[in-house]
């Protein structure tokens, strides 16, 4: 068979198309364009109460950030606590680049610029970031990331032009689910390609053994610096797709509680495992939710407390993460 | 024609003189044999080769280009290969990607070939499989090949350290004493397996290693190493009846 088209162009259209139904179904089998691409939350009509569907889309855009935090902290062995900081630069990023300069271009042009530039500044500061403290290890590279995160919040809290501490308002909003289920599994599919690829392979010999990597003529400070620039980039494209699922940003989101956050999912997933970070960020988006039923019908505030007992539970029974270094079949097949 | 020189090379840490004007010249396509006493700076001299340490003062050169100051990587890229005296395997690796890791370096595919999985992207990663599986099944290891590293046993663990040393297609291969801790027949099989993969591939071998027997009946020439210094080099008759070689290891009368 004479293959025509690169399969994850194909891959892509079929997404693309499954998106696109999806908002249709969504939006009550609507034909009019609106419905079908830019279907806000806010002047919703179908099929879920705007309320799950908010769920659903911060639920994918946890997918993201605990896959990508998954590619520096379980496949290079590089602990980082401060990637709400790069979701922070994403956010305020694609927010002003799209309320400043793109307000009234097409929506498609705003989603795709605003991304990619999200994207492109937290590359750049994940890779100075990286290069200025990849001599760090362990614990210690976790302390200045960490340090780097709150650095990052505080700037932006300085800045007037972004809201300061009042918060950034009246950033347009068009993320709808359709875009972020697509752009969900393509992050997906694009870490679980590299890390069955020389790359991914070259990450994971440098957490084992950095010294053998060495010898084995691998260049562990250049494989770490590109783990941080696309850990980064996919934090930052995270952090668009929030803003503009909002329509508002606050800098109190982007505290290292919301990076402690990301870590528990992989921790809670399995750290190493694609497939634990992604049920990881399932539970730890879904269980707060979910608990909400229980706390109207017992009315006490019971939430928290089970939620943060669920993952005591799931640390003493299972050390390993529920998936350990396993990984789904689909997410298996090299 | 010796293609690696070492001249005068010590090195010190602090006051402590971990190897004194040690001068090696190794020839193209001989086993070399490295021996001395416990703490008499043997794997500091392979340490110094891969660039882990540099040299306090004199000079190594590969084919006259001083390797002082590169990196163990650029170092590991221009062909020298080595296996550690502690195992160093990526454990949780398979026995097939461990190998493949040493291919790293030599293969091409880019971002862009992983992310849209292009021919490309296929040919090379079904080439560097095949390549890697005819290296284990060069050391026997073959049947094992989607077992985590890991779990190898001890012995077989050492021959996948050679495979993956050998993925870099080295010139010069460095063994940290590869029989350590391996039983008398499972020492043999080694000898003849390092004889016969040196012989194959004409690379040149330099090896340390305790246990007498293998050395003497596989090396051409052997280098002893005493507190640091050279005390003695040439074949290994001449070195088992040197003075100084018996001294440093049975004591003066």
């Amino acid at each position: 068979m004479t293959k025509k088209f690169n399969k994850t162009v194909l891959l892509f259209l079929a997404f693309t198309v499954g998106a696109v139904v999806l908002n249709f179904v969504m939006s009550g089998f609507s034909f009019a364009p609106a419905d079908l691409f830019i279907n806000k939350p806010g002047r919703f009509s179908g099929l879920i109460s705007p309320y799950y569907y908010s769920v659903l889309i911060l639920l994918g855009i946890n997918i993201i950030l605990s896959v990508s935090l998954a590619l520096l902290n379980g496949m290079t062995g590089l602990f980082t606590m401060g990637h709400a900081g790069f979701m922070a630069i994403g956010a305020y990023t694609s927010a002003s680049v799209v309320s400043f300069l793109l307000p009234e271009a097409h929506f498609i042009v705003q989603l795709i610029v605003g991304s990619l530039s999200a994207g492109a500044a937290a590359a750049i500061v994940g890779f100075f970031i990286g290069t200025s403290c990849l001599r760090l290890n362990g614990d210690y590279l976790g302390m200045v990331t960490l340090g780097f995160g709150e650095i990052i919040r505080i700037v932006l809290l300085n800045i007037d032009a972004v809201g300061g501490a009042r918060g950034m308002t009246d950033i347009p909003v068009y993320m709808n689910l359709g875009s972020v289920l697509l752009l969900t599994i393509l992050t997906i599919l694009v870490i679980k390609r590299i890390s069955f690829g020389r790359l991914g392979r070259a990450m994971l010999a440098i957490k084992e053994n950095e010294m053998a990597a060495n010898m084995m003529g691998i260049n562990p400070l250049a494989i770490k610096v590109k783990a941080f620039v696309i850990s980064s980039f996919l934090a930052g494209i995270a952090g668009s797709f929030f803003a503009h699922s909002e329509g508002y940003l606050s800098t109190q989101t982007f505290t290292f509680t919301k990076s402690f956050e990301i870590i528990a999912m992989n921790v809670v997933g399995g750290l190493g495992s694609l497939s634990g970070s992604i049920l990881g960020a399932g539970i730890l988006t879904i269980l707060p939710e979910a608990l909400r039923k229980l706390q109207d019908l017992t009315g006490i505030d019971i939430r928290m407390i089970i939620y943060a007992l669920t993952m005591v539970l799931i640390m003493i029974l299972r050390p390993q993460g529920l998936m350990g270094n396993r990984e789904w079949k689909w997410l298996s097949s090299k | 024609m010796a293609f690696l020189e070492v001249t005068n090379m010590s090195l010190e840490f602090g006051g402590v003189k971990a190897c004194q004007n040690v001068n090696l010249s190794l020839e193209p396509g001989i086993l070399y044999g490295l021996i001395g006493p416990n703490g008499a700076g043997k794997s500091t001299i392979f340490n110094v080769l891969t660039g882990i340490y540099a040299p306090t003062h004199g000079d190594v050169k590969l084919d006259g280009q001083s390797l002082v100051g590169k990196k163990p990587f650029e170092i590991a890229q221009q062909g020298i290969g080595r296996t550690f005296q502690n195992i160093r395997l990526f454990k949780e690796l398979t026995v097939l990607e461990n190998v493949m890791t040493a291919f790293y370096s030599s293969s091409k595919t880019n971002l862009n070939d992983m992310v849209f999985e292009t021919k490309f992207f296929h040919q090379e990663e079904d080439e560097v499989r095949a390549k890697s599986m005819e290296l284990l099944k060069v050391m026997g290891i073959a049947d094992l090949h989607d077992v985590p590293a890991g779990g190898l046993p001890y012995g077989k663990q050492r021959k996948l350290e050679i495979a993956r040393a050998l993925g870099l297609n080295p010139r010069l291969l460095l063994l940290d004493e590869p029989a350590a801790g391996l039983n008398p027949s499972e020492t043999r099989e080694l000898t003849n397996l390092i004889r016969d993969i040196q012989k194959a591939r004409n690379i040149t071998v330099l090896l340390i290693e305790h246990d007498m027997g293998l050395v003497m009946n596989i090396c051409e020439k052997i280098y002893v190493l005493v507190q640091g210094q050279l005390v003695c080099e040439g074949k290994p008759e001449i070195v088992q009846n040197d003075k100084r070689v018996i001294e440093a290891y049975l004591g003066v009368d």
